[in-house]
């Protein structure tokens, strides 16, 4: 299916602590209130992010849904993926390697450059099931 | 065991091979000096050997010591602790081994704590003083070394030797013990989790330093975890360490001493090293954190989390740290009072409610609550039904 809405590639500053992420929330507040925004976030550039930049990526999400829109991140490096994972906020975000990838998924489905979450298994080989020996204490 | 020589030991901590740079490191701390299930890998080495009958050990450093808890204050006491700066560590081990060589040793052994290994001293003791060698280094079934060395005491020039090439190489050819026992090289901070998590699985001699008031769960003293709180087997909890509600502890993790969890937060599969604080509702997965570094061991990534929210060191000295508590709940109980203060008042209730509400559902009305209709206990037999789970 194409889609005719142009979709928005915009580059996340360096540092996204809470002040300057307010001054980008501010720079693309004209695309979030437009009708059905089509967003790509390329967070190649990110080298530090911390609650408040969390915070505004979850703020332009719920903006973007708001208006039946969405918002995709691309080129997340991993000190960002980390922050994310730790602010449980990674699995609310559609993830992929490069912004050509994100762009493209919104007109078509690309299974293959999405990034999953992946839990690794535990070394010395303690990958109990649900009936695998835990022993649960509430305290 | 009894040792017919005088054996006395260095211990080196730091000087990790040029090749692998910022090795054997995790926060500008050498994982030695870690704690692992309540005690550092030094203090481990310590115990050992003073077990097996070694009663002189001097300790080299390039690090200053890190604040310790109860068990490794009172293990510093019985040893010697020189802190050198990194260049100058092998030419203080040199000298500390003439030292030792004067006051009356025969054989030295030497350990830079690169691995941590099980081995057993009488086993090698003998080896040495069966074999024509004047040095017996000790290396793994691949043969590579694990900077371990036993000298004779009067041979200081081959020791030199020796200590200059940081244990690799031997002036004259020396002698190899193969060790096949259990060892876990610490070259990085995820080796240093396996080996907290292999003891926590007993399989090796590491005894998380607690009492186990579940099987599997080990908790040091003055330990508090609020009631919500979950701990799931295998589990460190360090001694005051401080768990809030609501909070998850679970798949083999380990809280050092002085670490705090605060509420909602699970840890799974991690380390917290001592004297760091973790934010609420936040997940730490097949991670190792020290302050407010984080090391990701899916990820490979180390970073230095900016955002005290998230994770944070906290003061390490007692009164320092209690006047931080003292000085914050001072500011809390002035904010609290002011925000109550000039809190907006809630909207008034309307006097009338909508006639909607007054009335009674007709939903409620007697007879259609009372009269059954027909045949409504019992279902068709071609009908199904499917219960949704989990997020479908």
């Amino acid at each position: 299916m194409e889609t005719s809405k142009p979709v928005v590639v915009k580059h996340v500053p360096q540092r996204l602590s809470l002040k300057q992420a307010r001054d980008f929330l501010f720079e693309i507040q004209p695309i979030l209130s437009s009708d059905r925004p089509q967003l790509v976030f390329d967070c190649s550039q990110v080298l530090q992010i911390d609650a408040g930049g969390v915070e505004t990526l979850l703020q332009c999400l719920a903006e973007v849904i708001k208006r039946d829109g969405d918002l995709k991140l691309a080129a997340v490096p991993a000190s960002m993926s980390l922050i994310l994972e730790m602010t449980r906020t990674e699995r609310l975000f559609e993830i992929y390697e490069t912004a050509t990838d994100a762009v493209l998924s919104f007109s078509r489905f690309l299974p293959g450059s999405l990034r999953l979450h992946s839990v690794a298994p535990m070394p010395g080989s303690l990958h109990h099931g649900p009936a695998g020996g835990h022993f649960d204490q509430a305290a | 065991m009894d040792i017919a020589v005088d054996l006395r030991a260095i211990i080196l901590v730091g000087g990790a091979p040029d090749d692998i740079p910022a090795s054997e490191q995790f926060a500008g701390l050498p994982l030695a000096l870690c704690d692992v299930l309540g005690k550092s890998v030094l203090h481990r080495a310590v115990e050992s050997l003073q077990q097996q009958g070694i009663g002189s050990i001097s300790i080299i450093s390039e690090s200053a010591a890190p604040v310790l808890n109860t068990a490794g204050r009172e293990l510093r006491s019985t040893c010697s602790w020189t802190e050198t700066v990194p260049a100058q560590l092998w030419r203080t081990a040199e000298n500390t081994f003439g030292d030792l060589a004067q006051s009356g040793a025969e054989i030295v052994l030497v350990v830079r704590l690169g691995a941590y290994a099980e081995f057993d001293l009488e086993d090698l003791l003998q080896q040495h003083l069966a074999s024509p060698h004047h040095v017996t280094c000790v290396v793994d079934e691949a043969g590579d070394p694990l900077d371990i060395a036993l000298i004779n005491a009067s041979r200081r020039n081959e020791a030199a030797y020796l200590l200059r090439h940081r244990l690799r190489q031997a002036r004259s050819c020396g002698g190899k013990y193969v060790f096949r026992g259990y060892h876990c090289r610490l070259r990085h901070v995820g080796e240093l989790r396996g080996l907290a998590l292999e003891g926590l699985l007993q399989r090796n001699r590491l005894r998380p330093d607690g009492e186990e008031v579940r099987p599997g769960i080990w908790i040091a003293s003055h330990a508090r975890i609020t009631r919500g709180a979950r701990i799931v087997a295998p589990a460190f909890i360090g001694e005051r360490v401080k768990i809030c509600a609501s909070a998850v502890i679970t798949r083999g993790s380990c809280l050092e001493h002085h670490t705090i969890v605060e509420p909602g937060t699970v840890i799974e599969n991690s380390t917290l090293l001592p004297f760091t604080r973790v934010g609420s509702s936040l997940d730490f997965t097949h991670t190792v954190v020290s302050g407010s570094r984080v090391a990701s061991l899916v990820r490979k990534v180390e970073l230095d989390v900016p955002d005290p929210t998230l994770a944070s060191s906290l003061v390490q000295h007692a009164p320092l740290r209690a006047l931080t508590s003292a000085l914050s709940l001072a500011t809390f109980l002035p904010m609290g009072f002011l925000r109550g203060l000039f809190q907006r008042n809630r909207p008034p209730r309307p006097s009338e409610l909508p006639a909607a509400a007054v009335v009674h559902s007709a939903a409620l009305n007697p007879p259609a609550l009372r009269a059954p209709v027909e045949g409504a206990s019992s279902f068709s037999a071609n009908m199904v039904v499917a219960r949704r789970y989990g997020n479908q």
